[in-house]
């Protein structure tokens, strides 16, 4: 499987993997897996299985691969895991907090855990809980506490000893749609202000898309694209077209279209252009073409640009490896 | 920055990062050791669940102040009970301290999953493990040492012999080790795989309370009818037995209802040390099994 690094030359990684894999009897977890993660949000894209968790989990030592090798901060999973566990902060999927405890003591608790001393502890965990939102509530036993608080909770307990590096295995996962928004403006922040790399699961696509500088997509345990973001989103070379009016108004376009030589078919209230055959090619012609032609059958243009990729498209493209 | 000088402005100094000191695992394991034995006597948790230790802890240490008043206003010349059979005799409050408080230690990272938490940081979880197992032993020899270290006083107020004493109480503080890593052991594993309360409390109790009491009635039984070495050998079973059996074989001043001696102290100590390292095996191989999951 080919390595794909994006654009990150010049610094060197933070995570390398070389033919990782991770059989459970005849489940393949992880196949086979080469793949560099870089700094800033790195995004792990996969549905449910596809390996996301079981990779997180190898990286940190805590699972033991069947095969290939893996360096996380350039320390060895083998043989150097404590030393990656020291640098590193993990956010695990499912509900990890005691109900009893309440957030403030439990994160001073882990940092503690992670090395800091008492006072030094106190200090970031407050430190930690004021950046991801807990003010009061960090007083209560986390038992009465809503999915979004919780969410912040377990994030303010990775960060709590400053790691070079989070792994976020699903943040937004049963959030409501402002919660998820803040939750990923925080992911975007710890990134980039805080200066903290991060690998951030998710099985929606779409979230990633917004806060990832980098995103691998796994697929059944196999590596199926890792690229930076923008790259997923570049121009496809089609054009959208929306003029003013109906759908009457928008199939008179696309037919007129048509006729001039475009492949047009109908998305939304747009008409999508296919990339313009060669003696259109040449830059403009193609939106000369479409201006002239609106203006024939005496309709409105709108809108008149290029349609960009989405993630989701690296499925449909990139059909399933077996 | 110019609005530095307006009063009760909270500035947002950004994200700070540590450059401090960060401890070794050493440290890490120490700190763990400290919050567990802490967290037994429910200190540095909530005010309810400092009230059941620190009741059994209670009226363990009363029948001590009670037989130490005794001894000093009647200037008794020797202590009604041995160090060693005081503990003995409280068995059921040391049992019932360990049944109730092992769950704080061995339960509830796993029940709550935190424990994902734990093993993602610099410990290992055969580290995590024994940690515990440890900080639950000193626990236990604590609560066991408190009201021997009464008697103790007691009698050097009543001006017993020194040298008697001391030799006495040095005993029962190596018996009382060692049946504090045995019950610790045990009720740590069982609270480990029944990870609801409930179940780990009453699976200790059987296997303290209800098991010794089994023993008991099967070496008593066994005594009466002659059968010196099947009474002996029912005292393998259970780590109270253990305890006085040993305790009885190094003339600690418990009394059997077969004396101990020769090969059978050689085989109680076996026994219970086997016991003691199987528990532990076990506990680390349960956290390891539950780290990779």
């Amino acid at each position: 499987m080919a390595v794909v690094t994006g654009e990150r030359t010049g610094q060197a990684p933070v995570i390398t993997t070389a033919g990782l894999t991770k059989h459970y009897g005849s489940v393949h977890a992880l196949t086979d897996l080469t793949v560099d993660v870089g700094e800033g949000v790195t995004g792990l894209v996969g549905a449910n299985g596809a390996g996301k968790s079981t990779l997180i989990k190898i990286l940190l030592g805590l699972l033991e691969p069947t095969g290939g090798h893996a360096r996380v901060l350039g320390h060895d999973i083998e043989h150097e895991s404590q030393e990656i566990r020291r640098l590193v902060g993990y956010m695990p999927e499912h509900d990890c907090l005691p109900p009893d405890v309440s957030a403030s003591d439990f994160v001073v608790h882990m940092a503690r855990m992670s090395g800091l001393g008492a006072s030094a502890a106190r200090e970031r965990s407050a430190d930690v809980l004021r950046h991801v939102g807990l003010d009061e509530e960090r007083y209560r036993p986390m038992g009465g506490y809503s999915t979004g608080m919780k969410q912040r909770a377990k994030l303010a307990q990775a960060l709590a000893h400053d790691p070079r590096l989070v792994f976020l295995d699903e943040p937004t996962n049963g959030l409501d749609p402002a919660a998820r928004n803040d939750m990923l403006r925080l992911v975007e922040r710890i990134g980039s202000d805080f200066g903290i790399a991060v690998l951030v699961t998710s099985h929606l696509l779409g979230e990633l898309e917004q806060v990832s500088d980098h995103v691998i997509v796994l697929d059944g345990g196999h590596l199926l694209r890792s690229s930076a973001t923008g790259d997923f989103l570049q121009r496809t070379g089609s054009l959208l077209v929306e003029v003013v009016g109906t759908e009457t108004e928008r199939d008179r376009l696309g037919e007129a279209l048509a006729q001039r030589g475009l492949v047009c078919r109908p998305r939304g209230a747009m008409v999508a252009i296919d990339p313009p055959p060669s003696e259109l090619a040449q830059e403009g012609a193609a939106h000369d073409l479409i201006r002239d032609v609106a203006a024939e059958l005496g309709l409105g243009l709108m809108r008149l640009q290029p349609d960009r990729g989405h993630l989701e498209d690296v499925f449909l493209d990139g059909a399933p490896r077996v | 920055m110019s609005d530095m000088s307006r009063p009760g402005v909270i500035h947002d100094l950004g994200y700070r990062h540590y450059d401090g000191l960060r401890e070794g695992t050493p440290a890490i394991a120490r700190t763990l050791f400290v919050t567990g034995l802490r967290h037994v006597y429910g200190l540095g948790r909530s005010g309810k669940s400092k009230v059941m230790p620190f009741l059994l802890l209670a009226m363990s240490v009363l029948p001590a102040l009670i037989v130490v008043g005794v001894v000093v206003l009647t200037g008794l010349d020797s202590l009604p009970v041995s160090y060693a059979d005081y503990t003995n005799q409280t068995q059921l409050l040391v049992s019932l301290f360990a049944a109730a408080q092992a769950p704080v230690l061995f339960s509830r990272d796993l029940r709550h999953r935190s424990i994902v938490l734990y093993l993602a940081r610099p410990l290992s979880a055969p580290v995590f493990a024994v940690m515990r197992w440890l900080s639950l032993t000193v626990a236990l020899w604590l609560f066991m040492a408190v009201p021997t270290l009464m008697l103790f006083i007691g009698a050097m107020l009543s001006g017993l012999d020194k040298s008697d004493q001391v030799t006495q109480l040095l005993k029962a503080v190596v018996l009382q080790t060692l049946l504090a890593l045995l019950i610790a052991g045990i009720t740590g594993l069982i609270s480990s795989v029944s990870l609801r309360r409930g179940f780990a409390v009453v699976g200790s109790v059987m296997a303290l309370i209800v098991l010794t009491g089994v023993v008991t009635a099967v070496q008593a039984i066994a005594a009466e009818q002659d059968a010196d070495s099947a009474s002996t050998t029912a005292g393998l079973f259970s780590p109270w037995s253990l305890y006085s059996g040993l305790a009885n074989a190094w003339d600690a001043g418990i009394d059997t209802f077969v004396p101990v001696d020769g090969a059978w102290a050689v085989a109680y100590a076996l026994v219970a040390l086997l016991l003691a390292a199987a528990c532990l095996l076990a506990l680390v191989a349960r956290f390891r099994k539950v780290g990779s999951r």
